[in-house]
């Protein structure tokens, strides 16, 4: 049976003889995919392809997330603390890479509500699907398109305070904003379609490990209905939605559900996200993906990644609808023998 | 009736900067020493949005704002409270996120809080190698130091933080607390740190016990 095989069923509530395995996004960084791949990592021009499937097909991993690609990023500058590049994105704001570390906002999109009014998003319908083709075409993985809604864009381009502080400041204004990101996104994912992806996976981080970061009442007022807008023109394309988010969601699953999400990825265990719990409440309506901590990947040992995963498995697969996965990525900082002890118990924890 | 006081405990509440500033400088102009104003209205005030908070009663930007009234309150009265000699002054706590690691999200909540709470908070901001909170704790005569991470690679350079602490003679009694997302109450203990918050109210509360305990 192919990885994408194993994924459709499992979305059809069928049981398979293993449970499908995979991340979300490129779901391993360079440094783990070095250290698995050893000897046989490759650096040649088409290496990110090659070790990337390399890795899956090492692993025995089912899914491959994959993007609609934007032009590359503008180099603008150097950051005068860190003496890094600074660059702008293509939807405007100005980042950079500090050594060792994830992307920083340096200059957001807008400054003022009234500079955010008038904002407007890039025109997405000249970037290159090619990738999201390829994998689907030269492969037999299930590809997952990943692209991201108006939530968590909105602050990754704004910042997290003044985003915030906006929901209430100006609230018309953010309504209209997420309807721009919105609909540039929606673009993508029809894109995505059209290049044969297999689900589109919408990234947009809503909660704290304590909940959410707004009052649920301002998502369902504000932001849900748009969300639904989006999502029911994907499904209009026949592709199923998987949704992800860190942190405690339970206040909104039911939300979530309404706005027609089929699979709820992440699912971390320190945020009170317990598949087997979530299973037992929302299974008929909604499928789950991840679950094993990644902290559990850096700091635990083998046999613990081992025992978790068997009775993960043993507690979650009854009746399908459910996919086994880390609840992020698996960061740099995870031990690779955790990530293949992982693996190696997901394969042999057969039905 | 609506007090003045009534009114600057809901501007903190409501988060409005404009009526805070209106009703700060009424008071003041009638006598009310600042520091009858931070004690008996503001603390009090960033008391009830905290506590909500924990309740998921108020969210983040409610918090948020809350915070810029407090912060604008607080600018209002500092030169009062400076004049006044009878002021008792605030604790510093000093606050960061631990080297390599670039996450503030929940080190800013914390700072916001302790704020809030009428503490004189130093951020370093993220990224910041052991000697600076030695450094900042030095020039600022802080005896407790909040320690913030998100990764699970990260935390552990807490542990170096702790140590340099311990080894300095004068600064090895600071109070350290830690707290993010991979951090837990184990990893606390076995580090060496004075304390664990989950929450940042969790960490307004564990500072105020570290005082009453040093009384």
């Amino acid at each position: 049976m192919t990885g994408r095989e194993r994924v459709n069923l499992a979305l059809r509530r069928k049981e398979t003889t293993r449970v499908p395995i995979g991340e979300i996004g490129g779901g391993y960084t360079d440094v783990i995919i070095k250290a698995v791949l050893g000897d046989t990592y490759d650096t040649g021009s088409d290496a990110y392809f090659k070790n990337h499937l390399n890795i899956r097909q090492l692993l025995g991993a089912d899914i491959m997330g994959a993007r609609v690609a934007g032009p590359p990023v503008e180099i603008v500058g150097v950051h005068e603390d860190w003496g890094t590049e600074t660059f702008r994105d293509f939807w405007g704001a100005i980042h950079t890479q500090p050594p060792d570390s994830t992307v920083q906002l340096v200059e957001p999109i807008a400054n003022t509500p009234e500079a955010l009014k008038a904002w407007q998003p890039p025109d997405v319908s000249s970037f290159d699907k090619s990738q999201v083709k390829r994998w689907k075409d030269s492969t037999d993985l299930f590809i997952m398109a990943t692209l991201n809604a108006g939530f968590d864009l909105g602050y990754e381009l704004l910042g997290f305070e003044q985003f915030m502080m906006w929901t209430v400041q100006a609230r018309d204004t953010m309504r209209g904003y997420y309807e721009k990101l919105i609909e540039t996104n929606l673009n993508l994912a029809i894109m995505s379609a059209d290049a044969g992806a297999d689900a589109i996976l919408i990234a947009d981080d809503l909660a704290f490990n304590t909940g959410t970061f707004v009052d649920p009442t301002y998502l369902r007022s504000d932001y849900f209905p748009l969300l639904k807008q989006m999502i029911s023109e994907i499904k209009k394309r026949g592709l199923p939605v998987f949704f992800h988010s860190d942190g405690d969601l339970r206040t909104v699953i039911p939300d979530l559900i309404d706005c027609g999400i089929d699979v709820l990825q992440s699912c971390d265990p320190n945020a009170n996200m317990d598949i087997p719990t979530l299973k037992g409440e929302y299974g008929k309506a909604l499928a789950f993906m991840g679950n094993i901590d990644v902290d559990l990947l850096a700091n635990g040992t083998a046999v613990e990644v081992e025992h978790t995963t068997r009775n993960l498995i043993r507690d979650a697969r009854g009746g399908g609808g459910f996919i086994l996965g880390t609840s992020n990525v698996v960061a740099s900082y995870c031990q690779p023998e955790n990530l293949r002890a992982m693996y190696t118990t997901a394969n042999k924890e057969l039905k | 009736m609506t007090t003045t006081s009534d009114a600057i405990q809901q501007a903190i509440l409501l988060g409005n900067v404009a009526s805070i500033s209106s009703s700060v400088n009424d008071l003041l102009s009638k006598g009310v020493s600042g520091q009858k104003i931070l004690d008996e209205q503001l603390l009090p005030g960033m008391a009830i949005v905290g506590d909500r908070f924990k309740k998921n009663e108020m969210f983040l930007p409610q918090v948020l704002m809350s915070a810029q009234a407090m912060q604008t309150a607080v600018d209002i009265i500092k030169p009062h409270l400076i004049a006044d000699s009878d002021s008792i002054p605030s604790h510093s706590v000093v606050i960061g996120t631990v080297k390599g690691d670039m996450h503030d999200i929940g080190k800013n909540l914390v700072r916001i809080m302790l704020v809030g709470a009428g503490f004189n908070v130093i951020d370093l901001g993220v990224n910041v190698p052991p000697q600076r909170f030695l450094d900042a704790a030095t020039e600022h005569g802080a005896s407790i130091v909040c320690l913030s991470a998100l990764l699970s690679s990260t935390m552990n350079n807490m542990k170096e933080v702790v140590q340099a602490f311990r080894d300095h003679s004068d600064l090895k009694e600071t109070k350290i607390l830690v707290g993010g997302a991979p951090v837990s109450r184990d990893f606390s203990e076995s580090i060496g740190a004075d304390g664990y918050a989950p929450t940042a109210p969790a960490a307004v509360e564990q500072i105020q016990l570290f005082l009453s305990n040093s009384i």
